[in-house]
């Protein structure tokens, strides 16, 4: 019964992906039109049997746009939360097993950055790194770091003092052999579930970075650049801001699924009254 | 907490107190005049002619002291409360302002202003020729960021109460046109130290209120020479263009400037007059002549073939913006019409390229501020027109401040789109193509345009003038060190029963002759 | 008990302090300045030079920083490069706006959180368990900004059903006021009730899996007695403190709304620092917000501690 639940909410997550997924891989075979071709003439085009959603103040072709900007959400999401993730991990174990001042000074660096608000982090970084995809990327990336740094080291922290690793202990093994052949493994399955929840959240704020105008550059297209360079337009144009956001929406809401529902079997903590 | 409980409490008191008596508070009641203030708020009921005037504005002011910043912002508003020596018509003529004359020495070095007499100040003292000097000195000060631009004025003397003369250093053959800026004010002495929230001017209006970020409330002076019509005005911070609409449909506004794409909502309303007027401003798309590429006239020439200008202009500014050719707005007087020196051609374009030694393309790094979504737009419609002859240019939206520093002071790009405002001297606006100047940061280099620039400050002829300039305005537009684009069309909207609302070849919005007709 | 508490002080101190050493450092790094950025492209290097040297710009970053810190940490929050006035006025003249809207928003959020997530965990894998689902996914996928643009166009635009965007001062009534912060406060309460559903749902699931509950049914209370007598009062801990923290939380959470919106709050604010490179205004500004998200959840930590002495710490929390 459980599981028939999740498994549905697994495949609602997965159906989701894949239609994002399935925009992408169509955007290398096949566009309708060129998506950064301006064509001033037809500009705010409603939607029609040419333009499938319409153009937009430059004549672009809406939907064109939408299977483009499905790569950089996907790459954004990917990339910056695999690069953060690892970094992270690598920070909190250190912090795991270090003692001292070292410990003290890296987790409160580490509280520093997750005091910080969170928009008001990614502004900054962003104010660092520049803007572009890749320092996007890169900006992401930094803002992931200290969630999975806490969580890798509440669990190095955790399975510290288990039977176990108390026995590699004991014949001598290093705390790095330590933490590569036994922590990490157990770490494994919180660290997945973590990952997919946390690629919905990069994709927001890689939309949100765009949208503020820090994100992909134009010509190029992003779900949320495109939502802000509509924006003066929509109260005349609402079809202008609708479809991407939809995207955007079915993006994040997918990846959300699948983490919840892998967190709920990896953790198994909901039991039936 | 126990301030957020506070806050939770009223705000859920307001919630019940509003459920119970709905107060359904008119967009703008009108304020009882001075003739009906005693009589109460009952005696609202035959409604008198409007004069209480909102209007929009997207920018908060940097302060309200003239002579501490150079934020066109403030000086929007700041004409309203403070006046200067001479004013400026809207058809470009200079005109009395607190000096009802003015006259200029035989050599050009001095002049001479006679002051109003009996003009008080909002704290009641009345001003005289000390309060001029004082203010000039001011801002000559260390303080001022105008200090340079009245460097050549060496000394001022107070000759009476109603007279002054201030002698200059080098000659200056726009002289006047120095006492018409909204920043050259004049200022009391003794309210100097609280001016940037509470100034204190001889202006028709002075200040009421001011919320930062939400609106600003001026009261009329009723001290003032020539009194202003509007009892009240309200400067409402919107910064999005979408509300302004809305709000000036809804009648909680009374004037809006809008852009292009707002206008067919109004045109064939007869609730709404448009008002169009051609502002003192060019916009162009700078070249930086370091690059090697730019540095060759074929490859600007190119790039000034290849792009369509009325496409542009109607795709970015809904056709709202005169073209040009040269880097001079038509409004002025000096203006020479150089659109035919380069039309659109790309054919043109991509044999200058191949001349140029560019055949097979040339890669560009254009920086746009992103505060300004025109040129954000204007920038990306014309890399789309480069592509089309092979261009490649890399778009980089950069936030105002790094465009400041590592694009206009750093000079580090190849392409940007700006615009310049004029200003009354043509020479301000064209100073800037100067080698010499630090201002020249398109890195543009031209002998004969030196040597009309350093003539054009000498030359006391007129005819002389003209024709200095117009030559300038020529040589720019064949050797293009920018493309220039357009002069934009200021769109003003306001409700049907405005009236007197005009616009000024500086940017200032006058409310003295404004007034409701209804 | 004393001992961690001192701990958890010393430690939330420490926190301020690293974060108002990074922002410093990255407003000084990255290009541009309040002197470059207040004279434009009016600024003569002369002028800069001299302005710079005026606001104080020409120091090493450190040096700045030092003299900050020191009047900072002797109650002087500084005046702000861009306005001129005294920070601490700023935000105060800014903060009702933004907890006005937070608590607006929570107050919409919780009773509709409250209400489906008690029955969702009542009734599990019911009508109303699948709709919590749904909202609580929904409202954590829909971006605010979509939200506020979609909501602008249609509630405001085309229905007229509310103001257009700006915020209308109380003194022009409170009920005008109120209605000019309804539609923002509805899109945040939107992207808050998924998360309070959530909470709600699983410290209310954990508490009716409490041993005391089985006795309650022992003893022979109904259901519906055992629930609202015991299972409530045990499962509001973990909501309230949750609500705290997120009430802190948006004091800069609602930067993208209070912007759509064009309200004048606090996140606002630390936009207009970050754009003006008003070095003073945003170390204010971020040690303020972080300062009351830092004590928020140190006395959330403590009055979990003090409630529930059994729990073990080392917990996580939100970011």
């Amino acid at each position: 019964m459980r599981k028939g639940k999740n498994n549905r909410l697994v495949l609602l997550g997965i159906a989701l992906v894949s239609m994002v997924v399935l925009l992408c891989l169509t955007s290398f075979i096949y566009l309708p039109h060129d998506p950064n071709n301006m064509n001033t003439i037809d500009r705010l085009h409603r939607p029609s049997g040419e333009y499938f959603l319409g153009t937009d103040q430059f004549g672009r072709d809406i939907l064109s746009r939408i299977m483009i900007s499905t790569r950089y959400a996907l790459l954004v999401g990917l990339v910056s939360v695999a690069v953060g993730a690892s970094i992270g991990v690598v920070i909190g174990s250190i912090g795991g097993i270090a003692k001292g001042v070292l410990q003290s000074v890296i987790m409160r660096v580490i509280d520093g950055f997750m005091a910080f608000p969170g928009m008001l982090l990614a502004l900054m970084l962003v104010a660092v790194t520049g803007k572009g995809l890749w320092n996007a990327v890169l900006a992401i990336a930094i803002f992931m770091i200290p969630t999975y740094a806490r969580l890798a080291y509440s669990l190095v922290i955790d399975q510290k003092n288990e039977l176990y690793i108390k026995a590699a202990k004991s014949y001598g093994a290093t705390p790095w052999r330590i933490i590569v052949k036994h922590i990490l493994p157990s770490m494994l399955p919180k660290l997945i579930t973590q990952f997919s929840s946390s690629i919905g959240g990069a994709i927001l704020l890689e939309s949100s970075l765009s949208f503020l105008g820090l994100g992909v550059q134009p010509p190029n297209a992003s779900l949320g650049l495109m939502l802000s360079e509509s924006r003066q337009f929509t109260l005349s144009y609402p079809y202008l801001a609708i479809p991407s956001g939809i995207v955007l929406v079915i993006a994040i809401l997918g990846f959300n699924l699948i983490g919840d529902a892998l967190n709920d079997t990896t953790v198994g903590r909901r039991k039936s009254v | 907490m126990k301030k957020l409980l506070n806050a939770l409490s009223v705000l859920m008191m307001v919630a019940i107190l509003a459920a119970c008596g709905s107060n359904n508070g008119a967009a703008s009641a009108p304020a009882p005049t001075n003739n009906t203030a005693a009589g109460g708020p009952e005696a609202e009921v035959k409604a008198p002619v409007k004069t209480e005037l909102k209007m929009a504005l997207t920018v908060d002011p940097d302060g309200l002291d003239p002579h501490r910043t150079t934020a066109a912002s403030t000086f929007q508003i700041t004409n309203n409360l403070y006046d200067t020596l001479v004013k400026v018509s809207s058809d470009g003529e200079f005109v009395p302002g607190l000096a009802e004359e003015w006259k200029v020495s035989e050599d050009g070095l001095t002049i001479a202003f006679k002051l109003r007499e009996g003009v008080k100040f909002h704290n009641g003292r009345e001003m005289t020729a000390e309060d001029v000097k004082f203010s000039f000195e001011r801002l000559k000060g260390e303080e001022s960021p105008r200090a340079g631009d009245f460097s050549n004025i060496v000394s001022i003397t107070a000759v009476d109460n109603y007279n002054i003369e201030f002698a200059t250093k080098a000659l200056d053959v726009a002289l006047v046109s120095q006492f018409a800026y909204p920043w050259t004010a004049i200022v009391p002495e003794e309210a100097v130290e609280q001016l940037r929230n509470n100034p204190v001017g001889t202006g028709p209006f002075k200040l009421e209120q001011w919320v930062p970020q939400q609106q600003i409330v001026l009261t009329r002076n009723n001290d003032y020479f020539t009194p202003a019509k509007l009892e009240k005005v309200g400067f409402i911070m919107m910064p999005d263009a979408t509300s302004q609409i809305t709000a000036l449909q809804s009648g909680e506004l009374d004037i809006i400037n809008v852009s292009g794409d707002a206008v067919p909502q109004f045109e064939s309303n007869s609730e709404y007059s448009i008002i169009e007027t051609q502002a003192n401003a060019v916009q162009v798309m700078a070249m930086n002549l370091d690059n090697e590429a730019l540095s060759d006239a074929r490859v600007r020439q190119a790039i000034n073939y290849a792009v369509d200008k009325q496409a542009l202009i109607d795709t970015v500014w809904w056709g709202y913006g005169q073209e040009i050719g040269s880097h001079y707005p038509p409004m002025l007087k000096e203006y020479l019409d150089t659109n035919d020196a380069i039309t659109y051609d790309p054919e043109k374009a991509k044999q200058l390229l191949e001349e140029a030694g560019y055949a097979q393309g040339l890669t560009l790094e254009m920086y746009l501020p992103s505060s300004y979504p025109n040129y954000v737009a204007a920038g990306q419609v014309i890399a789309d027109q480069l592509k089309k002859v092979g261009l490649t240019i890399n778009i980089h939206t950069v936030e105002w401040g790094f465009w400041l520093s590592d694009v206009y002071t750093g000079r580090k790009y190849d392409l940007t789109v700006t615009g310049h405002t004029g200003r009354l001297d043509p020479y301000a606006l064209l100073a800037r193509y100067h080698s010499e100047s630090k201002e020249n940061y398109m890195n543009y280099k031209n002998e004969r345009v030196d040597e009309i620039l350093t003539q054009v400050q000498q030359e006391r002829d007129e005819q002389q003038r003209l024709k200095l300039y117009q030559e300038l305005q020529q040589i720019l537009a064949e050797d293009v060190p920018a493309l220039y684009i357009q002069s934009p069309i200021g769109l003003t909207v306001t409700a049907a029963n405005v009236a007197g609302y005009q616009s000024y070849p500086i940017d200032i919005y006058e409310m003295k002759d404004v007034y409701f007709t209804n | 008990m004393v001992k961690y508490t001192i701990n958890r002080l010393v430690s939330g101190v420490v926190v301020l302090f690293v974060i108002s050493l990074i922002t410093f450092f990255v407003l000084t790094v990255i290009p541009g300045d309040a002197a470059l950025l207040s004279l434009g492209t009016d600024a003569t290097p002369e002028r800069l030079e001299a302005l710079r040297e005026s606001m104080g710009l020409n120091q090493p970053w450190y040096e700045r920083y030092f003299s900050w810190l020191t009047h900072f940490l002797a109650g002087d929050w500084g005046n702000s490069l861009f306005f001129g006035e005294d920070v601490l006025t700023l935000i105060m003249q800014r903060l009702m706006i933004t907890v006005s809207l937070a608590v607006l928003s929570l107050l919409l959020a919780i009773p509709v959180a409250a209400i489906i997530g008690i029955f969702s965990a009542l009734y599990q894998d019911k009508w109303i368990d699948r709709l919590a689902r749904t909202v609580m996914q929904l409202g954590d996928a829909i971006p605010q900004f979509w939200l506020a643009l979609i909501f602008l166009v249609f509630f405001s635009g085309k229905l007229g059903w509310f103001p257009v965007p700006g915020f209308i001062p109380v003194e022009e009534g409170w009920w005008r006021s109120l209605h000019s912060l309804l539609l923002p406060s509805i899109v945040v309460a939107i992207g808050l009730i998924g998360y309070l559903i959530r909470i709600i749902r699983s410290s209310m699931l954990s508490a009716l899996e409490q041993d005391f509950m089985l006795m309650t049914r022992v003893n022979g209370l109904s259901p519906a007695q055992a629930v609202f007598k015991y299972a409530l009062r045990s499962a509001v801990i973990a909501p309230v403190t949750t609500i705290l923290m997120q009430l802190a939380g948006l004091l800069a959470g609602t930067v993208l709304v209070e912007s759509i919106f064009a309200l004048p709050g606090v996140g606002r604010l630390l936009l207009v620092a970050v754009e003006q490179r008003d070095i003073i205004l945003l170390q204010g500004t971020v040690m303020f917000i972080t300062g009351v998200v830092v004590c928020v959840n140190f006395l959330a930590d403590i009055l979990y501690r003090v409630i529930n002495p059994m729990i073990q710490f080392g917990g996580e929390r939100n970011a």
